[in-house]
């Protein structure tokens, strides 16, 4: 009788756990596609959106605009990634420099650095991390403000036209997704 | 506040249920760490609590090459950990455990500054103790090297916060969202007063669905995490304080960790596995009843080229307590 009453107070406990902290997303994840839907063309993060501009600078010191970046004559786009300078992240860059950049000629790389203060650190950061000749330009998000407009984190990759609609924003995983998004460029 | 408060709330509803249900083990935590410490009762004891803190220093990380590359200038990564773990003997031969870890992510760049805290992910252990050591005193005939055997299988359950949760950044993190089950086995001989074992573990990972990623609901995929190798060995030694029983035992050990390449929707993203190994060494000091017993350790990531790749460099330093039931 013990054992029983024991069994369900450990039963009622788990079921009360389970709503923790969406606890459940882990323990019973699911496959169901719950992207809501986004009113397209409108400035904003989310893809068929009109990406928000921003200025930055970069490690070398230089000014950088996303708009005068991807209306630039030639130009098919941009892609944006976001590093905190971690092990996932060199990864990724590394696989980015190596096997997507080399493809893509008309598309500009930037790599947006969030975690450093200054364009000092994010430019020391960038050297210790072997990426002095990187073939992306590295901007220095020193108040995390583009980060903050793009719902971004470690990892997200963002991909904008020359017209400045989002073609992505996701983590960028094994980089197939992001590849497949370019080759679709108009 | 509130989300502390809750916090809170779970780590007391998780620690109730660890004490109420069998179960012990490995504590899993964020980006593939944890505690590696296994929770296993004595010979004669039918229960046991344990209470550990971890603290882990980053010091850099190997790169895919197995470069030392140092953490952005100004950086000051910490994690720390409170586990809470319980072992229970249900029948001669096994014995069960649980380990609940409650995680403090505290991270500073030069231009951010984060601090964080929730559940890590939970590991659920049965444990069965295949041969005892027959002579821990004198080696007589061949016999009285048989050392002891113990096997397992280990459950890590997805109870933290992973990246598919509802969280706004990386830094909420602090468990993976898998499971994975591993299968282990613990050969150990004494031959008083010393002491030397070799644990080896292999895990697989259950596939599972991603519809959300840091908080942004995307396009559905499957995704999985590679296979886990982990090997330990260790030597020990007792050292009996006075003539009233009391002991003090010190370890050192080398342990290696690998974890294979993730997959998503079944293709391998070659560029993400990892391996870490590292150098421990222990005190322990137990009672003359040897019911409790606390414990110091660290354990030492060599900051060198080769020693890793594709991970963290880290220190952990422990401080744990632990009551058995006799």
């Amino acid at each position: 009788m013990g054992s029983v009453k024991n069994s369900l107070l450990v039963m009622l406990l788990l079921i009360l756990l389970t709503g923790c902290s969406g606890m459940t997303d882990d323990l019973f994840p699911t496959g169901s596609d719950k992207r809501p839907s986004v009113q397209c063309g409108v400035t904003g993060p989310m893809v068929c959106q009109i990406g928000p501009d921003f200025t930055l600078t970069d490690t070398l010191g230089n000014s950088v605009t996303l708009s005068s970046v991807v209306t630039t004559t030639g130009v098919q786009g941009a892609v944006l990634y976001f590093t905190m300078w971690c092990p996932i992240c060199d990864t990724h860059m590394s696989h980015m420099q190596t096997y997507v950049i080399p493809a893509y000629p008309n598309v500009r790389f930037f790599v947006v650095d969030y975690v450093s203060g200054s364009v000092a650190d994010a430019q020391n950061a960038q050297l210790i991390n072997g990426y002095a000749a990187a073939a992306f330009t590295v901007l220095v998000d020193t108040d995390q403000s583009v980060l903050n407009l793009y719902q971004a984190t470690m990892g997200t990759t963002i991909v904008i036209d020359s017209a400045g609609v989002v073609h992505m924003n996701e983590d960028y995983k094994d980089g197939v997704r992001l590849q497949n998004v370019l080759a679709g460029l108009p | 506040m509130r989300t502390s408060i809750i916090n809170i709330i779970c780590a007391a509803l998780f620690t109730g249920a660890a004490l109420l249900s069998p179960p012990a083990a490995w504590a899993g935590s964020c980006c593939g760490g944890g505690g590696g410490t296994a929770l296993m009762l004595p010979s004669f004891y039918q229960g046991m609590l344990d209470v550990s803190f971890d603290f882990e220093k980053y010091r850099g990380f190997w790169n895919q090459d197995g470069k030392v590359t140092p953490d952005p200038p100004g950086s000051d990564l910490r994690q720390y950990r409170m586990n809470l773990g319980y072992a229970r003997r249900i029948a001669k031969r096994w014995q069960t455990s649980v380990v609940v870890p409650y995680v403090w992510n505290d991270n500073t760049y030069s231009g951010l500054s984060s601090q964080t805290e929730g559940i890590g992910d939970m590991t659920l252990n049965v444990w069965y103790e295949a041969v005892d050591d027959r002579s821990a005193w004198k080696i007589r005939n061949l016999k009285d090297m048989i050392p002891s055997v113990t096997i397992g299988a280990s459950l890590l359950a997805p109870t933290g916060i992973s990246p598919y949760d509802d969280v706004t950044s990386s830094f909420d993190i602090t468990g993976r969202g898998f499971y994975r089950l591993d299968g282990n086995i613990l050969v150990s001989k004494t031959v008083n007063p010393w002491s030397t074992s070799l644990s080896l573990s292999y895990g697989k990972y259950l596939e599972r669905s991603v519809n959300r990623e840091y908080g942004k609901y995307v396009e559905p995929y499957q995704k999985n995490l590679g296979d886990r190798t982990s090997a330990s060995v260790s030597l020990s030694y007792v050292y009996y304080i006075g003539t009233g029983g009391d002991k003090l035992t010190g370890t050192g050990s080398f342990s290696y960790l690998r974890e294979a390449d993730t997959t998503y929707n079944g293709s391998r993203d070659a560029n993400s596995g990892f391996r870490k190994e590292s150098f421990g060494a222990s005190l322990a000091y137990a009672s003359t009843d040897h019911d409790w017993s606390t414990r110091i350790s660290w354990s030492h990531a060599v900051r060198q080229d080769g020693w890793g790749d594709n991970f963290p460099i880290t220190d952990i330093y422990t401080l744990g307590v632990s009551y058995g039931f006799r």
